[in-house]
């Protein structure tokens, strides 16, 4: 993990309060893996808000620069929509776990709630440069809110769209969409990233189908780094650490009635939970 | 013209006057990957109990204005593993190491004191009677002054080693505490630790932390802690440890002229892994700018 002072070299704002920005960190980007995250200051020391914002590593520029994406949801991600171009943040990074698979895996599905898309188009990205085929199902609660569709569009074998109200690809959520298809595409491996009551119910279904499933569990932090178990999650083996020995984990070790993951929402890392609310 | 930075503290001889508070620095090798844990002026491990402990159900932290609110309830995998396992790792940054520990009952700091007997490395202990968010032990000892004497009398009673205690500020009067623990027999006090609070999600109506309250820290509580320094620097003779919100070298020289021998540095490690040796170069930096040849000169000078 390194400590950087990264500069901003780009920030759109890709949909209402959803913004990307681009800093500029060889060391981090040259040693982040899909599903990582950094650790940012979004604030000025003594700010009125302390500690720092965690964020999925969105995509990176090898060797040179890499991507967040973020809702503007709290006091941290409010003052982070407004850095300027050439601004330096102050980020740690990369951090916690990765998502992992193995060499000849033949087909993955990749399945995103939300800003879940956040972590899941750097492993689209990785997943296509290494031959790895996959379909990837998004959700959101409107067609505005959808992210990211052309993106994965471009690289998945096919790419499902879910939005409850209809006004985009199947009306429903994601689940739902899930639990229709999930047997045709047969996937070997489920990549899922969003609200903590949408992960398990993929999880549900994964197991249900005896699908290898992989989820990024969000929870409040305060180091990031592992020092002061701040951000403990519940698994089958114990309490773990989201930030250390997460905040990829196998679906199957979470508790997740016991964890309340849902709640776990700070500023910036949250999938906007409210969008997926689950029907079923 | 250089400046001197160092400080003895119950005996301790530290290179320069800072140091993490217990808890927020894990036993160093995370840190360790952002800077040289040895250019501190002592370690402080994380409080070790007896038996390991699972620690509180999540959520146990939660950010509130200017600070942040913990009940991690302890998490440690007992005395056997720290020994085994941390403190061989700690003792290779080569500068003092405090243990801080923590019982449910008065025999089991006894207990610890007495394993960490001739145990290499071991500068001193770091009586933990302030933790708000265990049970039995922690609070409940730091809160009464009667508790605090006698839990410091049975420590330095089976310890050789300098006896720190560690105060907490949840009390009507700390300057009754710090004299009882100092007639006991402590060489060093360290204050404060966190404040009770508690903090609701008016999402939801649910307390933000699973333990429903937890300790306060970072930049919230300094005025508090300074005062609770300036309060006990008049009342005992002993050095004492200023802890409290520190995030600068300007934070930790109100600590210095408040009373404190040193300082120690807790949410500011999670703000900035690279806190401490920022605060360290920017108190030399603040003695040499004012004519200053040596920290001492500051301590307890506030013009009162």
């Amino acid at each position: 993990m390194f400590q950087a002072k990264a500069d901003v070299i780009s920030k759109k704002e890709i949909s209402p309060g959803v913004f990307s920005i681009t800093l500029i960190s060889p060391e981090i980007s040259r040693n982040a893996k899909p599903g990582q995250f950094v650790h940012v200051l979004c604030g000025v020391q003594n700010d009125k808000f302390l500690l720092r914002r965690p964020f999925s590593i969105h995509r990176v520029v090898p060797g040179r620069a890499f991507e967040i994406l973020f809702q503007v949801v709290g006091s941290g991600t409010k003052e982070l929509s407004k850095v300027k171009i050439h601004d330096a943040l102050d980020v740690i990074g990369p951090l916690g776990t990765s998502f992992t698979y193995s060499p000849d895996i033949k087909s993955a599905l990749l399945l995103a709630g939300g800003l879940g898309v956040a972590p899941l188009l750097f492993l689209a990205e990785e997943l296509t440069e290494n031959h790895v085929m996959f379909y990837a199902m998004l959700g959101a609660q409107t067609k505005t809110k959808l992210l990211r569709y052309i993106d994965f569009k471009r690289l998945a074998k096919k790419t499902f769209a879910a939005t409850e109200d209809g006004s985009f690809g199947h009306e429903g959520t994601v689940v739902a969409l899930l639990n229709r298809t999930v047997h045709r595409l047969r996937p070997q491996v489920i990549y899922a990233v969003g609200p903590g009551k949408m992960l398990q119910k993929v999880a549900e279904t994964a197991d249900d189908f005896g699908i290898d499933c992989q989820v990024s569990i969000e929870a409040k932090m305060a180091c990031g780094v592992g020092a002061c178990l701040g951000c403990t999650c519940l698994t089958r083996q114990g309490f773990k650490l989201t930030c250390k020995d997460g905040p990829i984990f196998n679906a199957r070790d979470i508790m997740w009635g016991e964890s309340e993951v849902e709640q776990l929402s700070l500023d910036g890392y949250k999938y906007e939970a409210a969008e997926i609310t689950d029907s079923d | 013209m250089s400046v001197n930075l160092s400080v003895t503290l119950a005996g301790i001889k530290m290179k320069n006057p800072v140091m993490p508070a217990s808890g927020t620095f894990g036993n160093g090798r995370e840190f360790s990957e952002f800077f040289d844990v040895g250019r501190l002026g002592a370690i402080v491990a994380k409080t070790v109990t007896l038996k390991p402990r699972e620690g509180n159900m999540p959520p146990r932290v939660c950010e509130t204005t200017s600070g942040m609110l913990n009940s991690i309830g302890l998490q440690n995998e007992g005395l056997g593993y720290f020994l085994k396992h941390d403190l061989p790792y700690m003792r290779k940054f080569k500068i003092p190491i405090i243990v801080n520990i923590a019982g449910n009952t008065l025999e089991e700091y006894a207990q610890i004191c007495r394993d960490l007997r001739g145990v290499e490395g071991v500068s001193a202990i770091e009586l933990n009677i302030s933790c708000p968010n265990i049970k039995a032990g922690g609070i409940a000892f730091g809160a009464s002054s009667k508790l605090a004497e006698q839990v410091t009398a049975a420590s330095r009673y089976n310890t050789d080693l300098p006896l720190i205690v560690k105060l907490t500020p949840n009390v009507y009067n700390i300057s009754k505490i710090a004299r009882a623990v100092v007639s006991a027999g402590a060489d060093a006090v360290s204050l404060i630790n966190t404040l009770v609070g508690m903090s609701i999600d008016i999402k939801t109506f649910k307390p933000q932390l699973a333990n429903y309250t937890g300790g306060l820290s970072g930049p919230a509580i300094k005025p508090v802690a300074v005062r609770m320094v300036w309060e006990v620097a008049q009342t005992v003779d002993v050095p004492i440890i200023g802890i409290g919100g520190i995030m600068t070298a300007e934070d930790a020289i109100e600590f210095f002229l408040a009373g404190a021998t040193a300082i120690a540095v807790g949410t500011a490690n999670f703000v900035n892994p690279k806190a401490m040796v920022e605060i360290i170069e920017g108190i030399e930096r603040f003695l040499s700018e004012r004519g200053f040849t040596d920290v001492r000169q500051l301590i307890g000078k506030v013009r009162v």
